[in-house]
């Protein structure tokens, strides 16, 4: 039975989210044949996977071979009683080119619909790779052309990223990934994302591993030498970050509906950043040493008068989802965070939430490194300057912070920091005393 | 057709009989010499042409291929040369033009060529022209220099040398009229709207090109010609002079260059090789200002993006040209020079930076710069021997010579090349407090530490390391004539490309880091290929479909060859 090698098989995926509890039924909801290349061919399955009380649907591209050559052999899922191999077709670029052909010439194959961005044409020569290391999904890279992310966990609905990500195409942003094409379906009556392609930024790296190389660079430099005269001084990058920053804000508050939030609703905002300040309070006892300077921030914003401005945003903003190319930064993942349902990551939000997300990852670039680092004592002052020195750049480039914001945007950092101390005191403590900065 | 000459090695001989490569260029090591600097024949202090001449055999072993002289015209020297009172006459501290004709010989017999400086936009306000146009405004030279009788013409112009210069414009008591000067106000500009002028410079540059020298630097181009209501910079009557020399260049002088110095960004100067239908009808060379810079701000940043940058936003360029690169030289860039776009990014960086700043305002050498540092000198020298362009070696720096900073900013990188440890560093046998300048003296750079003679004995010395890299370069001509293809590089501290022109494909990595890097190469387009270090010829394991991993040490570097593929099982 196919499921019950499909069984054996999906527990041990990275992107499987059940990891570790029993898997109690996996049902092919759905089984669909894409094509044939030689004497291999490629099904799109629909799994339903059920977990106690949990049912989550997965989607899988299986190739299907009688015999498998060894560059293969690495993704079989099992061989059926009748001897045929059935593996990750993701792994098989014979097969994964026919994703291109589909997208490119807006195939459909009965329930599975493959669609082309207005406007692009598609190379279909492209051979194709599988991105390494991620988590929730997977990404197929062609040639150094487009890159294909493949949503492993299916959530009916349009995905956030291809409806923001083309609507800032339309509007010209050059801080976004061109977008290509998509495939989607139907999950229980809604038009779902099943796939979404993008331009590959070949020659770019994401903004996490620069931050770094200046963080490391700086630690070496001796004593008298300021963050700003170091050789690998980063604020220009941080005042160019901002400034994509506040440019992606600007088109995402044209391209969809924007609100505003009544001083009264804002109490509210700072009543839930409480009832989370109490539960972490409660359950990492260092915090509670800080919970008096977290409160006068919130509190600071509860005595705001004016309105909020609310719009769509990323959502989950740090260094790691900004690239930079030869040609500026690129904004990546407008997901929002992966596994929350689709309405709370399309919600609006003040666009200061991402600005806190990218502060606190500046803190986090500047102290990570000291974790386990034998001078890390000594060191923390550098940290502290190297990320007061990028913070400053960032804001400046972003540019559009005023007074009034100043306090909403110190609360929103606060109340991430606040989350950040709850999940490295459950996974990471050795990185606890990160956040734990935050509040000096 | 162009294949078969560009993959045919640089003639080694000038015999009229055998067929001289026109794009020899494309390929070759340029080497910028002082004719002051580099070694005196007669005992006077001061460099000459004979002692050039003398030394040419050793230039012949480094892999040079193309001498680059500063002026060496009559002059009053109040601008280094680059003030010429006499365009035919060579400048007597260097000897004469029987001394030249020898120097190009001699050269031309070693497979070298020669190339000089050549002012086009001005003169000296010492040469006879300017002398006989002040005090005959209506004789044959009147209207050889651009006059007027007020200072309000061209007021778009920008004033180059703000420290010196208040305005472009200069009264001249003799003629009782302004005279235009772009640069400074002893240096008059030529005027290029009389035909006398344009057929003057056409006869300079005839009386160079019949001597046997191969081409000319041509000193700040982009001002020749003068219009209101613009900068007057690279106006389109500029560029059809240009074409005009080109065109008498070609016809008399096929295998010769001109190597345009228009310092602007390189969408700019790409203007300069002019019309890429035909392969470009101006210049066949030009420099490519904003890319020295780029590599130390990379290095210093430790990120590759200021190089992937401005590799980014450099236009091809057409098919018979190519850039010029270089390190250092004798007269750096300013950051007035180049950054007339408010966003250029270079500004935003350098401004806040003094550091960097000095760097490119200060003339410094190499070494110094690198703080001696052996590592990043190698770095330094094998981006500019594997990026794309022809380098140019500034004299001294394949030794490490150090500078004098005391002597003011451009005489600190121009003190005599250290060839020995005797007196003088074996450059004259002059009584030392005759030199044009002290030789270098402290205990770093010193000419006991730091010369040629010590270094030739030294197998492991920088010298012998450029030598060996030159000799590298000149064997894989795609280095001079490939494309430029940045790679994937998971690292953002790692700058890799690869330079292909057909099989000849050379895979270059450069760690821009002082720590060792790992880095992840996307290869596939080269599976089943075992690249081979060049350095010592090790092959590395083969390339699969999974990213290539290699470890660099700190500012560490590989040229590696992509040999063709050994055919895999499927």
């Amino acid at each position: 039975m196919l499921e019950d090698l499909l069984a054996r098989w999906i527990t041990h995926q990275r992107w499987f989210a059940g990891k570790g509890r029993p898997l109690d039924d996996l049902g092919i909801e759905s089984h669909t044949v894409l094509g044939t290349e030689g004497e291999a061919q490629l099904c799109h399955l629909v799994l339903s996977v059920r977990q106690a009380d949990a049912r989550d649907r997965y989607q899988l591209l299986i190739g299907i071979r009688a015999e498998l050559p060894d560059r293969l052999k690495h993704a079989l899922v099992g061989i059926t009683q009748d001897g045929v191999h059935v593996y990750d077709a993701a792994h098989d670029p014979t097969l994964a080119r026919l994703l291109l052909e589909g997208m490119a010439e807006g195939q459909d194959h009965g329930p599975v619909r493959f669609r082309h961005t207005r406007g692009v044409e598609i190379d279909t020569t492209q051979r194709s790779l599988v991105l390494g290391a991620e988590q929730s999904n997977t990404s197929l890279v062609y040639g150094d052309a487009y890159i294909c992310k493949l949503f492993r966990r299916l959530i009916p609905g349009v995905n956030p990223e291809l409806e923001v990500v083309t609507a800032l195409a339309e509007r010209g942003s050059p801080h976004i990934a061109k977008p290509y094409g998509w495939i989607e379906t139907d999950l229980d009556g809604v038009p779902t994302t099943l796939a979404f392609m993008q331009e590959f930024l070949s020659t770019s790296n994401d903004g996490w591993d620069l931050a770094l190389a200046s963080v490391r660079d700086f630690y070496g430099q001796l004593e008298d030498v300021s963050a700003a005269e170091a050789g690998g001084d980063f604020a220009a990058e941080s005042h160019r970050l901002g400034a994509a920053t506040a440019e992606i804000h600007r088109r995402l508050a044209a391209a969809f509906p924007t609100d505003v939030v009544e001083p009264h609703e804002v109490k509210w905002m700072v009543e839930g950043f409480r009832r989370r300040l109490a539960r972490a309070v409660a359950e990492v006892p260092e915090l509670a040493e800080h919970a008096d300077v977290v409160e006068r921030a919130f509190h600071e914003v509860e005595e705001l008068t004016g309105e909020v401005r609310v719009q769509r945003v990323h959502g989950d903003y740090h260094l790691g989802q900004v690239m930079r190319t030869p040609v500026g930064w690129f904004v990546l993942d407008f997901e929002g965070e992966p596994g929350q349902p689709l309405e709370e990551r399309r919600a609006l939000a003040s666009p200061l939430r991402d600005v806190a997300g990218m502060l606190r990852s500046f803190d986090y670039a500047a102290g990570h490194l000291l974790t386990d680092h034998p001078e890390g004592e000594t060191l923390r002052p550098k940290a502290d300057e190297w990320a007061t020195h990028n913070r400053t750049a960032f804001l400046e480039g972003y540019a559009d912070v005023g007074a009034e914001d100043a306090a909403l945007l110190r609360a929103l950092e606060y109340d991430k920091a606040v989350y950040e101390v709850m999940y490295e005191a459950r996974h990471r403590p050795t990185w606890l005393p990160i956040p734990l900065a935050a509040f000096r | 057709m162009s294949d078969t000459v560009n993959s045919a090695a640089i003639p080694n001989t000038f015999d009229e009989e055998e067929p001289r490569d026109p794009q020899w260029y494309k390929r070759a090591v340029f080497y910028e010499v002082l004719i002051r600097g580099f070694a005196d024949s007669n005992g006077d202090g001061t460099g000459d042409i004979k002692g050039l001449t003398s030394r040419l055999d050793y230039l012949q072993w480094l892999g040079v291929d193309c001498l680059w002289l500063l002026p060496l015209y009559e002059s009053p020297l109040r601008d280094g040369g680059y003030d010429i009172a006499d365009f035919m006459k060579i400048l007597p501290d260097f000897g004469d033009l029987g001394d030249f004709v020898k120097l190009v010989d001699e050269a031309h017999k070693r497979g070298m060529r020669v190339i000089a400086d050549l002012v086009m936009n001005h003169t000296s306000d010492a040469h006879p022209w300017f002398q006989a146009s002040r005090h005959d405004p209506e004789g044959p030279f009147g209207d050889f220099y651009v006059w007027s009788d007020t200072d309000e013409k061209y007021r778009d112009a920008r004033i180059i040398f703000i420290d010196t210069e208040t305005s472009n414009w200069t009264y001249d008591p003799v003629r009782g009229q302004y005279y235009w000067h772009r640069f400074f106000h002893h240096q008059p500009d030529l005027n290029y709207e009389n035909p006398a002028v344009q057929e003057a410079m056409l006869e300079v540059l005839r009386f160079w090109l019949d001597l046997g020298i191969d081409g000319f630097r041509m000193d700040a181009i982009p001002y020749l010609f003068e219009e209101d209501g613009t900068n007057c910079e690279n106006l389109p009557r500029t560029h059809a002079y240009l074409k005009q020399i080109r065109t008498e260049v070609d016809r008399l002088y096929p295998d010769r260059v001109l190597l345009a110095e228009a310092n602007q960004w390189p969408s700019d100067v790409v203007e300069y090789f002019g019309d890429p239908v035909n392969g470009g009808d101006e210049c066949h060379m030009a420099f490519h200002f904003p890319l020295m810079p780029r590599i130390f701000m990379a290095v210093r940043r430790e990120s590759r993006y200021p190089i992937s940058e401005i590799m980014a936003q450099t236009p091809k360029i057409p098919e018979n040209c190519q850039w010029g690169i270089f390190l250092r030289n004798h007269d750096e860039l300013t950051l007035e020079m180049v950054t007339d776009e408010e966003r250029d990014y270079m500004y935003s960086e350098y401004a806040k930076d003094p550091r960097m700043r000095a760097n490119v305002g200060i003339r410094r050498r190499l070494a110094p710069l690198l703080e001696n540092d052996r590592n990043q000198i190698e770095l330094f020298t094998a981006l500019l021997l594997s990026l794309p362009g022809s380098p140019v070696l500034y004299y001294g720096d394949e030794i490490g010579m150090g500078d004098n900073i005391w002597l003011g900013d451009r005489d600190g990188v121009r003190t005599p090349m250290q060839w020995t440890p005797d007196r003088n560093a074996g450059f004259s046998d002059c009584d030392p407090g005759r030199l044009y300048l002290p030789v270098i003296m402290d205990p770093i750079y010193g000419y006991q530490a730091i010369n040629v003679e010590a270094q030739q004995k030294n197998a492991g010395s920088l010298l012998h390391w450029t030598k060996r890299m030159i000799e590298i370069r000149k064997r894989h001509p795609v280095f001079g004539l490939g494309e430029y293809i940045e790679l994937n590089s998971s690292n953002p501290s790692v700058l890799a490309f690869v330079r292909e022109l057909g099989d000849d494909r050379m895979l270059c990595v450069n760690n821009l880091s002082r720590f060792p890097q790992p880095v992840e190469l996307d290869l596939r387009r080269f599976v089943g290929v075992s690249p081979v270090e060049t350095m010592g010829g090790v092959p590395f394991p083969p390339i699969g479909e999974l990213p290539y991993l290699l470890t660099l040490p700190g500012h560490g570097f590989y040229w590696f060859t992509l040999p063709p593929a050994v055919p895999q099982e499927e």
